[in-house]
């Protein structure tokens, strides 16, 4: 199923009308500009001066990169925003390479030479996402202050994995499952071995797919609050961690604030534009193929 | 496994210890290959046994014990104590009502919005592609960054651009967050999952059957008529799946409330309030569990009509 | 070179009752062309999936030149298979597509590109090499699929359904094609196709299958000529032959009141059979439009240039029954005529069991 690909050859649902459509286009650009104006109100308070972001809101002001380089500078002890990052990165890289390693072998189980009751275990996978945080948060709390790994990156990189693996093997399975069974077959008559089967034929054909799940793996886990904040929120923490404190310790200051949100975003928000449609199609065919 | 039928036909019905030997080895076979097809997916397997399933079980005993952390004295068996005395714990039931309100009316709302947007974009229309990038991107926003930004920017009385609205209408500007903090922080989850829910709702819109909307049309159907007799019932696994995933997510919410009324109350919900009560500073550990169990009930609820739903969906198309 | 062999080979899918194939005998001889073919649902490419190592035989043995390949791996049988689809690697080229077995099994690279080089010539693909699979028509792919298995130099070829994905011309001229080319090739075919022309066109044998049992298998024209049984005659020849449970006539067996006029060995083995309970099969050639015989009303006729095929309307124990008779090109017979048709040539006689009778 093409989604997004093909535009929607049937009537609309709205009529046809000329006149009509023209009103319907031009409602859907006002939604579309409204729903995006915090973001684009964000991105104009981070460029102001502290007063005139703190004043009556106005387009009217000199544009300057002071704030920018305010809060990316060290802040002596706290946590700054280059360790944040720094932190955030390593975390993210290495637990979505892991989810990457434990899921695409899980996902071929499931998709390519399906074990049985595979669907079982696809829905054993689904269901953990159905288990609240605050569910096992205590134990895991308490077994990290154990192995003495509160505030190291990682019990973030432990948890983060657990988080993203049940996502990534629900995506990929989907993905996968698209690879035509007698591709598989001629492989194996042809001699391949498992590992040159994943390597050689599936990837291939899914290597979008699994950038895409593996780009929203990233997204989930660069946005991550609670963990980072319950479980880490001194030394090794991340952005999210790093943009929260800067409420606290630069209080109100908009414009401060809304130049280190544009800096915490971007990455992901970038991302995310990227890989649109995929990881969309992903998202929702997962459940319907 | 399918069963191995020796063959006797040949030998007057004894099988001989080749046709045994031969059936042990296809049996072996099938075993072997059992395991091959197995084998990829136990590393997953464990791993989220280990994460999450475990410590689940930690949680379930704790909620039996009255266990706090700050006190050296050992924990004590107290059985459904804990439970017993969640009836009358009036912060516990203002906790729990705010999480259902605020499930409720977020996944609602976004619902509503998502399906009215997708609706809207499934036509052509100049733009169409950065109109959706643009709608796309609260859902991309973090938690935290959405919170702060709606708080201090469109919120705050002074220079939000609310109350720079209200003032020009002739309005006086009030702390929105203060004064509403539940609706403020349901604005806001509505702001990042509308684009969700509006993404799957078009998924579906896209994927229709187009011969079955050119045979309506060919039947003389109006385009509403369509819409509700075609397109309705087609979107709704897409719908329910929405709604599924948007209220697994939506009943944990921590991030949104920490930033926008903090510790205020009036929109603490139960995940904000175990926290605050066990490793934010409570430490009632065995209290807190309890509460965390009564969370888990009602998630497995939810989980179970939407499981229910997804399997359906795997049937259907498998 | 090899001879294959089904040894009571069956196959029980899990979690059903039924083998999808019970209990197969199949020789196939060395160079030879074999042909499953059955309804869909048969077993035929179940049987090929069996050989190909695909799937599991839960019982009996399969043997490729006197080795006993039923526990081998699909790599280990020297075997190549064409898919319906093709099954080529997106993302290789014609030419990587062609030589991947020979990389798997290590063979020197100057050597793979000799052998790719070779097949491509034979299949006149020598220009595609460097194209991808998505960049190339219908009959160019079903070429590379023929390539792939080709450069192996196996001892079997496997095809399943191979030009079924071709439009209906295409089909016909790649039939001849492949058929010649397993011909030159000299390579031990099996092949699998649910339809009965390709079977009898290309098949130096071919193997019937209905519901998983092995039905007949022999050369095409003793299939058309001697069908086994009720199945077989039902399923080979377009048109299909006429095929009646038979009514008593006198004590013969017979049509729509008119006795058939059978031998007396036929009789004879039909001695203590119940006649209503026996078949009557009769192709539509070896029945003409005369002036006597079976009554009835032209409801159709289909003129095809060279012949014609009269539909006749009779009643046959009491119900309206259709009868297919073959007629000149020229036919003088329209729709409402009134007809005798009458018996001129062979006829198949089955009994209670659905067996041929033998004369």
């Amino acid at each position: 199923m093409a989604i997004f690909t093909r535009a929607p050859k049937a009537e609309p649902i709205l009529g046809q009308n000329r006149a009509v459509a023209m009103v319907l286009g031009v409602l859907t650009w006002i939604i579309g500009l409204l729903f995006f104006f915090p973001l684009f109100w964000l991105v104009v308070n981070g460029f102001k001066e502290e007063s005139v972001a703190s004043s009556s809101p106005t387009l009217n002001f000199d544009p300057t990169l002071d704030r920018f380089s305010e809060v990316t500078e060290d802040s002596g002890g706290l946590l700054s925003f280059t360790e944040a990052f720094g932190n955030s990165f390593w975390i993210v890289l290495i637990s979505t390479v892991l989810v990457m390693v434990l899921a695409i072998p899980a996902a071929y189980a499931l998709a390519i030479r399906p074990m049985r009751k595979w669907r079982d275990i696809l829905f054993f996978f689904i269901s953990t996402k159905f288990l609240p945080i605050v569910g096992i948060i205590m134990p895991i709390w308490i077994i990290a202050r154990d192995l003495d790994l509160l505030g190291t990156r990682t019990v973030l990189v432990v948890l983060y994995t657990a988080m993203n693996l049940p996502l990534a093997v629900w995506m990929l399975r989907s993905f996968f499952a698209e690879v035509p069974k007698e591709l598989i077959e001629a492989s194996q008559i042809d001699g391949c071995s498992l590992l040159g089967q994943i390597r050689q034929v599936i990837l291939p054909i899914v290597a979008p797919g699994v950038a895409a799940t593996a780009l929203l793996c990233v997204i989930f886990a660069w946005n991550e609050f609670f963990f980072a904040i319950q479980l880490n929120p001194t030394g090794a923490s991340t952005i999210p961690v790093w943009v929260n404190s800067q409420q606290k310790f630069q209080g109100q200051f908009l414009a401060g604030l809304s130049a280190a949100s544009v800096l915490a975003t971007l990455p992901v928000v970038l991302a995310g534009w990227v890989a649109q449609k995929r990881m969309i199609r992903g998202l929702a065919m997962g459940a319907i193929k | 496994m399918s069963a191995v039928v020796v063959d006797q036909s040949k030998n007057g019905g004894t099988p001989t210890s080749d046709d045994l030997a031969r059936a042990a080895a296809i049996k072996r076979m099938e075993r072997r290959e059992g395991w091959k097809r197995r084998l990829p997916v136990l590393p997953a397997l464990i791993y989220t046994i280990l994460v999450t399933q475990i410590p689940f079980l930690f949680t379930l005993f704790y909620s039996l014990t009255d266990w706090r952390i700050d006190k050296v004295e050992p924990r004590q068996f107290i059985g459904v104590e804990n439970y017993a005395s969640l009836s009358g714990d009036k912060f516990f039931r203002d906790a729990a009502w705010i999480s259902v309100q605020m499930t409720v009316m977020a996944v609602l709302l976004s619902l509503i919005v998502g399906t009215g947007l997708a609706i809207l974009l499934d036509r052509k229309f100049f733009g169409q592609g950065f109109i959706r990038t643009l709608l796309i991107t609260p859902f991309l926003v973090m938690p935290v960054v959405a919170g702060l930004m709606w708080k201090l920017q469109m919120f705050n009385s002074t220079f939000g651009i609310i109350g720079w609205v209200m003032n020009g209408l002739g309005f006086d500007s009030i702390e929105f967050a203060t004064k509403y903090p539940l609706a403020s922080v349901v604005v806001v989850l509505v702001w990042q999952w509308s684009p969700f829910m509006m993404l799957i709702v078009l998924a579906g819109l896209q994927g229709q059957d187009q011969s079955v909307l050119e045979a309506a049309r060919v039947d003389g159907a109006s385009s509403w008529g369509t819409f509700r007799q075609i397109t309705l019932p087609q979107l709704r696994p897409f719908l329910e799946l929405g709604t599924l995933l948007g209220a697994i997510y939506l009943i944990q919410v921590y991030d949104h409330i920490e930033v926008i009324v903090g510790g205020q109350p009036g929109a603490k919900n139960l995940p904000f309030y175990i926290a605050q009560r066990s490793i934010g500073g409570g430490n009632v550990f065995g209290l807190a569990s309890a509460y965390s169990i009564v969370v888990v009930i009602a998630s497995i609820i939810i989980a179970n009509i939407g499981l229910r739903v997804l399997s359906n969906l795997l049937e259907d198309n498998s | 070179m090899a001879e294959v062999r089904y040894q009571e080979a069956s196959r029980i899918y899990p979690g059903t009752e039924e083998p999808a194939v019970n209990q197969l005998n199949l020789d196939i001889g060395d160079g030879e062309l074999l042909v499953l073919v059955g309804p869909s649902g048969s077993g035929k490419s179940t049987a090929l999936r069996m050989l190909a190592g695909l799937e599991t035989v839960n019982m009996g043995s399969i043997w490729i030149n006197e080795v006993d390949v039923t526990l081998k791996p699909p790599q280990d049988r020297d075997i190549a298979m064409v898919f319906q689809n093709y099954a080529l690697y997106p993302s290789m080229t014609v030419g990587d597509n062609m030589g991947f077995a020979l990389k798997q099994q290590k063979v020197p690279k100057a050597e793979r590109a000799e052998r790719v080089a070779e097949a491509a010539r034979i299949l006149d693909l020598t220009e595609y090499l460097d194209r991808k699979p998505k960049n190339l028509s219908g009959g160019q792919r079903q070429r590379v699929a023929m390539g792939r298995a080709i450069v192996r130099q196996p001892q079997v070829f496997l095809m399943d359904e191979p030009l079924s994905n071709l439009d209906a011309k295409l089909r016909v001229q790649t039939r001849t094609e492949l058929a010649d080319l397993q011909a030159r090739l000299g390579v031990t075919t099996v092949y699998v196709t649910h339809d009965q022309v390709e079977a009898m066109t290309m098949g130096h044998r071919v193997a019937v299958l209905n519901f998983g049992v092995l039905q007949q298998v022999d050369a095409p024209k003793t299939l058309y000529a001697a069908p086994a049984n009720k199945f077989v005659a039902g399923f080979i020849g377009s048109p299909a032959m006429n095929l009646f449970d038979a009514e008593n006539v006198d004590g013969k067996p017979g049509i729509a009141g008119v006795a058939v006029p059978i031998n007396d060995a036929v009789a004879a083995a039909l001695k203590g059979q119940s006649l209503d309970k026996v078949s009557v099969g009769v192709r539509p050639e070896h029945l003409t439009l005369g002036t006597a015989g079976i009554e009835g009303e032209v409801t159709v006729v289909e003129e095809l240039g060279s012949e014609s095929f009269v539909h006749v309307r009779t009643d046959h124990r009491g119900e309206a029954t259709n009868i297919v008779v073959r007629d000149r090109g020229e036919t003088q017979t329209a729709r409402g005529d009134r007809v005798k048709i009458d018996f001129d040539g062979p006829l198949h006689v089955f009994g209670e069991d659905g067996q041929r009778v033998t004369a």
